[in-house]
């Protein structure tokens, strides 16, 4: 059975439409990224699964409970950590998790061995006394996952777990939330707005763009569907798009600096052919690279262009999140 | 069993409100001044020019149950931008995450806001006795004042709650703070007889609820004169419930 199921989910805020006719499954254990830039109606999809926001229309099932009919029992399943701080810096570490252990209801008898598995599985044991605004960014996000496994939660959404933290502490959230999948079977669902998260995270991606799913797969299968390899070159010549397409050439994206990315099936080779018929037209090239896709490319296919050109203009993103910038450096 | 839930996720709320005024103690201390000040400053003036009649009692006795229930309820008045700062750091968003019903967070902050008031009285408590203002103090007198002053932090801080509801940001909420707190001070029996004031004011210091919080905290700590005191309470428990329902129902617009 997929744990997660949602069927052309849409939500409105007056003529904004935040998210649009999406639908996907998610099936038990998997790790399943919403893939998008700000503004592209992740985090709204997600609140609408977690009974935070009624949706527009559409219908969804976590773990085959109906969110509009049961939302007291799908929040009982779920755990959720949101993208801003969601730990009382008011309070210590521990304090923070017995807050959660109570308030999903955990007996009495369990909690303490409960907030110590937590602890001891986020590894801060040792500064669970100390008063949560002395965390470091990465130790305060260990402890917003570490308070909703209080609930040893079967599914788990993550609204971009590691914005915001330093490579290495990024790194780190990376291999608590592969553990807790291969060591618990939880399911999660995750949103990023970064290419290499979703790539070595997540086991299938949807790509949103503007509220709607603009693909699915896994992202190597992504990858595989641009057709190969990704050819970029510079030319000081004028415009050669045309020309690249009368060539027969699948266009990628043309930079204002007139950097080309093309899509070719085997790069290392078609590089030499490449460069000897742009001569042949006239173009001389200053520069040429050859890079194996990413989900970028695949993100610059499906939705024109390139995730981090695509962020939503100033009033949507206010309208789709109110919140303020998160706070921690 | 869901009602259990109910009442055991409003304890936890409280709970977690109070370890927080527990870890921060110097807060209590800070919203303490305000109350020094209209007694030490206020009182003390106006009781040297006897312009106010405050028949048979000093006017510093007559001033405190109105010092105390205003320092109560401006504390309580402001708990919605905490709100309003909460849901924009994201701490609301994972709250409502959880299984527990709306109602409980709405009646725990506002239980947690009320029960922190009584470090506000006992302030003024210490304070009187310093000044040598005289007052009742038993069984009875003090039991009833916490039961007060409880519901009068809960029925202001779920109006709060309401407020942050619809006005949403934190700039607002000062704004609509400001602006009640002065004409709910002012336009009740806290610093003067009601019988002073003219008319039209009378009727707006007759639906205040703090001329009713006001007059039964004078009648257990001054007067002895328990007539009026179940109105008193009969009318603040209604505004506690009127409160608590508007606040349930506003709140999860505070997060669209």
């Amino acid at each position: 059975m997929d744990m997660i199921e949602v069927k052309n989910l849409t939500k409105k805020f007056g003529h904004f439409t935040a998210v649009d006719d999406v639908s996907f499954q998610v099936g038990k254990g998997e790790i399943f990224g919403l893939l998008g830039p700000n503004g592209a109606g992740k985090t709204t999809a997600i609140r609408c699964l977690l009974t935070l926001i009624k949706p527009t229309s559409g219908e969804a099932k976590i773990s085959g409970i109906d969110i509009s009919k049961h939302a007291g029992q799908v929040r009982q399943l779920c755990g959720y950590v949101p993208q801003d701080v969601s730990v009382d810096g008011e309070m210590t570490g521990y304090e923070n998790l017995l807050f959660y252990a109570k308030l999903y209801y955990v007996p009495g008898s369990e909690r303490k061995r409960r907030i110590q598995e937590a602890l001891e599985f986020m590894q801060l044991t040792d500064r669970a006394n100390g008063m949560v605004k002395s965390y470091s960014g990465g130790m305060m996000r260990r402890l917003e996952i570490g308070q909703v496994l209080v609930n040893q939660p079967r599914i788990l959404f993550l609204d971009e777990p590691s914005i915001g933290l330093d490579p290495s502490a990024k790194r780190d959230i990376w291999d608590y939330v592969v553990r807790l999948r291969d060591e618990f079977e939880t399911t999660i669902l995750l949103t990023t707005h970064d290419m290499l998260e979703a790539d070595e995270l997540c086991d299938r991606i949807a790509i949103m763009n503007r509220g709607r799913i603009v693909g699915t797969g896994s992202p190597e299968q992504l990858k595989a569907g641009l057709g190969g390899d990704v050819v970029s070159f510079t030319t000081s010549a004028a415009d050669c798009s045309a020309l690249l397409r009368q060539l027969g050439y699948q266009l990628l994206s043309r930079s204002p600096d007139s950097v080309y990315d093309i899509v070719v099936s085997n790069g290392d080779r078609e590089i030499p052919r490449i460069l000897e018929e742009l001569k042949n037209h006239g173009i001389v090239t200053t520069s040429v690279s050859l890079k194996r896709a990413t989900l970028d490319d695949v993100f610059l296919r499906y939705a024109g262009k390139r995730i981090d050109e695509s962020e939503a203009d100033w009033q949507s993103t206010r309208m789709t999140r109110r919140t303020v910038r998160r706070l921690r450096k | 069993m869901m009602a259990l839930r109910a009442i055991t996720s409003v304890f936890t709320i409280t709970e977690f409100e109070l370890r927080k005024v527990y870890h921060d103690m110097s807060q209590v201390f800070i919203r303490a001044l305000q109350p020094v000040l209209w007694l030490v400053i206020f009182g003390e003036v106006f009781s040297k020019v006897r312009v106010l009649p405050t028949t048979g009692y000093s006017y510093l006795q007559f001033l405190t149950p109105g010092v105390l229930a205003q320092s109560v309820v401006f504390m309580a008045i402001f708990l919605g931008i905490t709100l309003v700062w909460e849901r924009d750091l994201g701490l609301l968003h994972k709250l409502l995450s959880a299984p527990i019903p709306r109602s409980s967070i709405i009646i725990g902050k506002a239980f947690a806001a009320g029960a922190r008031s009584i470090l506000q009285a006992i302030v003024v408590f210490i304070l009187a006795l310093i000044m040598r203002i005289e007052l009742t103090i038993d069984v009875v007198s003090v039991l009833g004042v916490l039961f007060i002053i409880i519901l009068s932090g809960m029925c202001f801080s779920s109006l709060s709650i309401f407020l942050a509801s619809l006005f949403k940001t934190r700039e607002r909420m000062m704004g609509i703070g400001q602006a009640i707190t002065m004409p709910l001070f002012f336009a009740s029996s806290a610093i003067y007889p009601i019988d002073l004031m003219p008319d039209w004011l009378k009727i707006i210091a007759r639906v205040n609820p703090l001329s009713y919080i006001v007059d039964a905290l004078r009648a257990l700590l001054v007067t002895g004169d328990f007539s009026r005191l179940p109105v008193d309470l009969g009318v603040l428990v209604l505004a506690v419930i009127v409160m608590v329902g508007l606040a349930t129902l506003a709140f999860r617009r505070i997060i669209e």
